[in-house]
This record gives C-alpha cells, sequence and structure tokens, in this order.
C-alpha cells in the first residue's frame, strides 16, 4: 500500500507578512497528470517548492511519496523537480550536467536522459542553449533519475509553440515509460489542458477547484438564454458565474442531472474556460471585457 | 560529491596553484641578496647567544637593509584570508544568487551532505596551499627568524601551523557568511571584516596570556629588544614598585643634565628599574599549537552552526 | 497504421475522439481485422497527450469487442464495423454533395458551411432530448 505522491495538510506559507499559501490541504491521486493552474502569485510556485524541500512550510505540512522533504532530502532522488526558468549551472557542459545528475543520484538511467537530447551537442555550453533546449535538458535530468513524482514549474514559460508542444511530447513519453505522477504548473491552461487529468487551481493562496478533468467538465454546463429573473431550474445545483450581455443571460452551472429546459441551450465548456470562469474575481471589472469571452463561448 | 567539488571549484584550485607559484618565485629572487649579504658578512656568527666583535654594527645594518622586504611580507598575514573570500563565500552565496540551489539542492544528496562533503574536500585543499604557502614564508624568514626570533608578530602570523588553520578558519567565516548574506560580495565582505576583527583580537589580547608572561628586570640603560622574544611591555619602576610616568623620567633626565651627570647613571642611582614582560622564543611552537587549535575549534564550530543553518535556507 | 489527429477546441474528450478515429477507420475500412494499432508510446509521443488517456481509449475499444491487446505484443484489431453495405451511405454522400454545391452557389464559405452544419445539427440533437 503505497502512499500518495504528494499530500498537503493545512499547508501555508509566508513570506515576511504576506501568506503566499494558507491552510491548504490536497492529496494528488497516483499516476495522475495533474494541471496546477492559477493566475500568477497564486501560489503554485510556492507549492511545488514546498515539495521539493526547497522551502520550508510555515504551518502545516507536506509529504512527497510518504516522506517530508525536509527531514527525508534523500526522497528527492525520486522527485524530478523542475524550478521555474530551469535554472542549470551556466558555465557547466550539457555532458557536465549530465554527469552531475548521474553522481548525486542513486537512481540514474542514462538512455532515457540521452532520449531527450536529440540534436543537442553534449559538449555544449548550458549558458549557450536556446530556452527550448535548456527545458529539454532540464527535464532529461528529472526524468533521468527514474522519479516517481515529477514536478514542473512553467516549463514552457518563454518558449515557442514548437518547442512547448516538443517539450510536451517527450514528457507525456516519459510519463507513459516511468508511470510516473506528474504536477505541472502553469498559468496559461491552454498549454497543459491537453494532457491533464486531474486540475488543481489556486487563486490567492487556496485551493479554488481541484477533481478529475472528465468529472469536472462532466458536471459544468453553459447555459444560456433571454435575460430573464432566475427560478430554479429543474438539474442546475449551483450557479458558479452569470454574465449578461445585452438581452442575453450566460450562466456556468454545476448540475445533478439533466438539464432539459428547452428555453435554455446548454452547452459543454472546455476546460480553459472553466478554469477562467472559477478564476475571476467576483466583482466584474471590465464588462466589455466579458462580453468577448462571452462571444467565444458560443464558438 | 568529489567530482562535483572539483568540476565547481577546479578553477579556484588552479588560481590557487598560481599564487603560489608566484610567491615561489618571488621569495627565491627576493631571497638571493639576502643569503648573499649573510655570507658576505658572516652574519651567522653573530646568531645569539654567540656574539663577536662587530656584531652590533653589523647586526642592525644587515635588518635595516632588509627591512623594508620584511615588513613588506607580513602582507602574507592577508593570504588566509582568500580561502574565505574566494572559495568560501561564493560556495553557497552563488548558489542562492543565482537560482541554481533549486537544482543542487533537489537532487538525491541532501543539503547537509552537499555542504559538509563540499566543505571537507575545499578544506583538505586550502590546507594544503597555506600549508606550502607557510612553508615558502618559513624557508625565506630563516635568516631574520635566526637573529630576531619568529614568536613576535613579523613572524608569528606568517609561518608555521597558523597559517593553515587561519584560512580553515577563513573558510568555514565564508561559507558561514555566503549562507547568511545570500550574496557574493556581502558575503566577502562580511568574511574580510569578520577575519580580520577575529585576528587582531586574538592577536592583541589573547595570544599574549597563552601562557603567563616572563619578567626580566633589565638595566634601566638598555631599552633595547632582547633578540628573539616577543616583547609585551617595557616598564620604568622605582624602588617601591610603582612605574615611573613619562613626565616623571624626562624630569630626572632634565635634572641629570643640569647636574652634568649622565641621565642613565643618574636613574641607577635613583633606584629605578626597567621590568620587561616577554614570552620567550622557546615558547614559538607551543603557541602556535594553541593559536592553531583555537582557529582550527572556531573553524569547526562555524561549520557546525552552517549546517545547521543550511535546512533553514532560504527560509 | 492509423494516424491520430487531436481536435482540442471541439470539447470532446481525448480518448472519445480516439475511439471515433478508431471507429470512423473501421467503417471505412481502412482498418482491418488484424492491423496494429499505434502503441500507447507513440501516440503519446505524436499527440502529446496524456498515456493514460490513450490507454482508456484502447480499453473502451477492447470491452466493445473491437480491438484485442496481446501482451507484450500491442493492440491489435479484432473486427470491425464495416456494415453490410454501403449503399444507404452512398446515396446519402450524394445527397450531402448536392447540397454542398448548392450552398457553395448561395455563396457560403467553408466556415460558414461548417457553422451551419454544427448548429442545425446541435439544435436538433435538442429538440431530440426535448
Amino acid at each position: 500500500m503505497s502512499s500518495p505522491p504528494l499530500v498537503a495538510d493545512g499547508l501555508g506559507k509566508r513570506f515576511r507578512r504576506d501568506w503566499a499559501l494558507r491552510d491548504l490541504t490536497l492529496t494528488i491521486p497516483k499516476g495522475a497528470v495533474v494541471g496546477l493552474a492559477g493566475p500568477n502569485a497564486a501560489g503554485k510556485s510556492t507549492l511545488l517548492s514546498l515539495a521539493a524541500g526547497v522551502l520550508a512550510p510555515s504551518e502545516g505540512s507536506i509529504s512527497v511519496l510518504g516522506d517530508d522533504p525536509l527531514r527525508t532530502p534523500e526522497i528527492l532522488g525520486e522527485v524530478g523537480y523542475v524550478a521555474q526558468g530551469a535554472p542549470l549551472y551556466r558555465s557547466f557542459r550539457v555532458e557536465d550536467t549530465i554527469e552531475y545528475a548521474r553522481r548525486t543520484n542513486s537512481r540514474w538511467d542514462r538512455e532515457i536522459a540521452v532520449e531527450l537530447l536529440t540534436r543537442i551537442d553534449s559538449r555544449a555550453k548550458v549558458g549557450a542553449l536556446s530556452a527550448g533546449e535548456r527545458a529539454r535538458l532540464a527535464l532529461a535530468l528529472a526524468l533521468g533519475k527514474r522519479p516517481r513524482l515529477v514536478l514542473l514549474d512553467e516549463p514552457f514559460a518563454s518558449l515557442d509553440p514548437l518547442a512547448a508542444r516538443e517539450l510536451l511530447q517527450l514528457l507525456m513519453d516519459g510519463v507513459a515509460e516511468l508511470g510516473a505522477t506528474v504536477v505541472v504548473a502553469s498559468h496559461v491552461v491552454a498549454d497543459i489542458q491537453r494532457v491533464c487529468d486531474h486540475i488543481v487551481l489556486l487563486t490567492g493562496g487556496c485551493v479554488r477547484l481541484e477533481g478529475g478533468v472528465e468529472e469536472l467538465l462532466e458536471s459544468h454546463r453553459l447555459l444560456t438564454g433571454p435575460r430573464r429573473p432566475l427560478g430554479s431550474i429543474r438539474g442546475v445545483r449551483e450557479v458558479v458565474r452569470e454574465r449578461y450581455s445585452g438581452r442575453q443571460l450566460t450562466m456556468l452551472v454545476t448540475t445533478d442531472g439533466p438539464i432539459v429546459d428547452p428555453s435554455w441551450t446548454v452547452d459543454r465548456v472546455s476546460l480553459e474556460e472553466l478554469l477562467l470562469a472559477y478564476m475571476a474575481p467576483e466583482r466584474l471589472p471590465n464588462v466589455r471585457k466579458m462580453e468577448r469571452v462571452a462571444l467565444r463561448w458560443h464558438g | 560529491m568529489a567530482w562535483v567539488t572539483w568540476r565547481q571549484h577546479w578553477t579556484q584550485a588552479v588560481g590557487a596553484l598560481g599564487l603560489l607559484v608566484a610567491l615561489a618565485v618571488a621569495a627565491v629572487l627576493t631571497r638571493l641578496p639576502i643569503a648573499a649579504a649573510f655570507d658576505h658578512d658572516s652574519i651567522s656568527a653573530c646568531v645569539p647567544p654567540a656574539a663577536r666583535t662587530g656584531c652590533d654594527i653589523i647586526v642592525p645594518h644587515f635588518e635595516s637593509q632588509f627591512g623594508g622586504l620584511v615588513t613588506a611580507t607580513r602582507v602574507m598575514a592577508v593570504v588566509p584570508a582568500l580561502a574565505g573570500l574566494f572559495v568560501g563565500a561564493p560556495l553557497i552565496a552563488r548558489e542562492l544568487e543565482f537560482g541554481t540551489y533549486r537544482f543542487a539542492w533537489t537532487q538525491g544528496v541532501s543539503r547537509r551532505r552537499w555542504l559538509l562533503s563540499k566543505t571537507a574536500l575545499l578544506a583538505v585543499g586550502t590546507v594544503v596551499a597555506a600549508g606550502v604557502a607557510s612553508l615558502v614564508v618559513m624557508w625565506w624568514r630563516s635568516p631574520f627568524d635566526t637573529l630576531e626570533g619568529r614568536i613576535g608578530p613579523s613572524g608569528f602570523d606568517i609561518e608555521g601551523i597558523v597559517v593553515p588553520a587561519y584560512a580553515l578558519f577563513a573558510l568555514a567565516l565564508g561559507v558561514l557568511a555566503g549562507l547568511v548574506f545570500r550574496r557574493t560580495v556581502a558575503a566577502m565582505t562580511a568574511t574580510l571584516i569578520a577575519f580580520g576583527a577575529t585576528r587582531f583580537l586574538v592577536s592583541e589580547f589573547i595570544r599574549p596570556h597563552f601562557m603567563a608572561p616572563l619578567h626580566r628586570v633589565i638595566s634601566a640603560t638598555t631599552t633595547s629588544a632582547m633578540p628573539g622574544d616577543w616583547v609585551l611591555s617595557n616598564t620604568l619602576v622605582d624602588g617601591g614598585g610603582r612605574q615611573i610616568t613619562a613626565s616623571r623620567e624626562e624630569l630626572a633626565v632634565l635634572h641629570a643634565q643640569q647636574a652634568g651627570i649622565d641621565p642613565h647613571t643618574y636613574i641607577l642611582t635613583l633606584g629605578w628599574r626597567r621590568i620587561v614582560s616577554y614570552q620567550p622564543a622557546g615558547r614559538f611552537w607551543t603557541f602556535q599549537l594553541l593559536e592553531a587549535g583555537l582557529y582550527a575549534g572556531l573553524a569547526v564550530a562555524l561549520v557546525l552552526v552552517a549546517l545547521w543553518l543550511v535546512r533553514r535556507t532560504p527560509a | 497504421m492509423i494516424e491520430f489527429h487531436l481536435d482540442q477546441q471541439s470539447g470532446v474528450a481525448t480518448y472519445l475522439q480516439i475511439v471515433r478515429q478508431v471507429k470512423d477507420a473501421l467503417r471505412l475500412g481502412t482498418l482491418d481485422v488484424g492491423d496494429q494499432l499505434p502503441t500507447v508510446r507513440e501516440v503519446v509521443a505524436d499527440l502529446a497527450v496524456n498515456p493514460n488517456t490513450v490507454a482508456k481509449a484502447y480499453r473502451d475499444l477492447e470491452r466493445e469487442g473491437l480491438v484485442v491487446a496481446r501482451q507484450g505484443r500491442g493492440t491489435f484489431v479484432a473486427s470491425t464495423l464495416a456494415p453490410a453495405s454501403l449503399q444507404p451511405y452512398a446515396e446519402l454522400r450524394e445527397e450531402l454533395e448536392r447540397w454542398l454545391a448548392s450552398a457553395r452557389v448561395a455563396g457560403l464559405d467553408e466556415e460558414s458551411i461548417r457553422a451551419l452544419i454544427s448548429t442545425t445539427l446541435r439544435e436538433s440533437l435538442a429538440r431530440r432530448v426535448a
């Protein structure tokens, strides 16, 4: 009976007086590909840093693969962590960096690492690589130790779409081979919605939404119809957001059954739209921006 | 970790080697005229306790001839600090500054093991390099050591086993400073200040008391230092043991001059004596051991603090 | 060997798209009994999708009896969906081509045609549910 790859319990982290995370409780299921979404400064990096033992919690606890990363730092030999910006020693050559990882991790599989480094000169200096090549190198180092948990903090930032797609392909291939659990933090949902089967949405240091992607998409619907006073609608459990545009009312709702009211047009939502709806603040600042989004919802 | 340490610090090793080579070359070049003068004037025959006629002229002449060079070598006291500034301070500060700690400390090696291994390996290198520098200085200073002794401040700080001990201390200081200040330049500055302050405090206030100083009464006329020994203080006391102030001494000399008597003889008739407090030359290695032990102990303590603190960084 | 593609904008789950594409290929005859489906790793490396998703699609197909997974060797087609006669489809196809010609004559471009088709399909499905 192995423990879940990542468990946070009442986790909190404070920097001086500001709480980056507060009372965060979360369990990541084994083998999932988890998208950690949320706007900038939502606490995604902080959460991953705490999981990787880079930061110490201010309150609460976090455990990876059953161990506290600060008390049992050896567990990090089974955690592939790539921090934001993929920090590496710029003066090292690629082959030096590989050697470094090989010597500091008890499990090392050269084949996996090398697969990710095709077309990269092993004698090139890390500082001379492009952003895409550096990201691939960092991923190679993370996957080369055959981790059971992979933590990636904004891996697609500063990558062009081609490099981002390539990185995603390599990541998924590595996951397929290793059977690892993956947590990818990205503030651009589009980068990760292709691959995630589990979503954790953070806003302001708290979990705003969490669950399997399929269940979430199945339990939410978009209702469009003429603007009118609302009673209760059969099949609708809760209204998450509503938007008015002229004579039209659009609502994102959670469902507890099929919605058969003919006065409403019922659509499914994409993951990105769902997350955006949960991310937006309660008070809508810019109606015009919302109208643009509403148009998109109608494809 | 041995490979990792070498790969990250080999440029420092090369720099240290270069420095030692330059030091050796400078030592050899400057030593040639010294050795020539030493032999030419047969100064070896003047080495205490031997004495022959003319020594009191030849020896001071020799010492003043190379006095500038001897004073210049005292700058070697700074060399151990280099271990702290250029090896110790950047060790952690660089990782924190460039964010690479998020890579280095998330592999299968714990932070403590990483720090301990690196520091231990670098300490070995530091001790070796500092030891070589110390040997070079000891070889260079040997004529002066025989004449003036080495327990005094001009020789003690740059010879013997204290030099590697200072370097270890500086290294440990640099490592801890890097951890505390998290920026290389700030860590280097703090290391330099702390190193300088500690060295000053120990050599001024602690070293003189490693063992109880000896006292000797020398004739009130002679104010010259005792060759080879480290004179700590030199006071004039009257018959009752009270210290004579400078003004009182001046007054006595004035009296004597007015009366047409030789001032030194006059002072003797007053019953005044000159008492010298000193550490004898023979205690050199004892003091070296004590001071080296002190600095090595400090180095160990600092490393322990760093090992404790590294778990809490960056907080 | 079939090559999959993923339409992220469609709102349809990835594994359903894979299942549908396999079924389409079976219907059209581009996949035949005994053909091997791409391995999970091949699909993943090609499309950059979650391996669990591909595995799920293949499991669903296996449950429906359309494919069979052979341990260590891959997943192979077990039966086809080719209907007994392609006639009904051929007629529908011709009708569709005639309608498309009319639409183009009416001045609709590809985008407008797609929009018209999807809106009409959706509304008709909604009417059927209601």
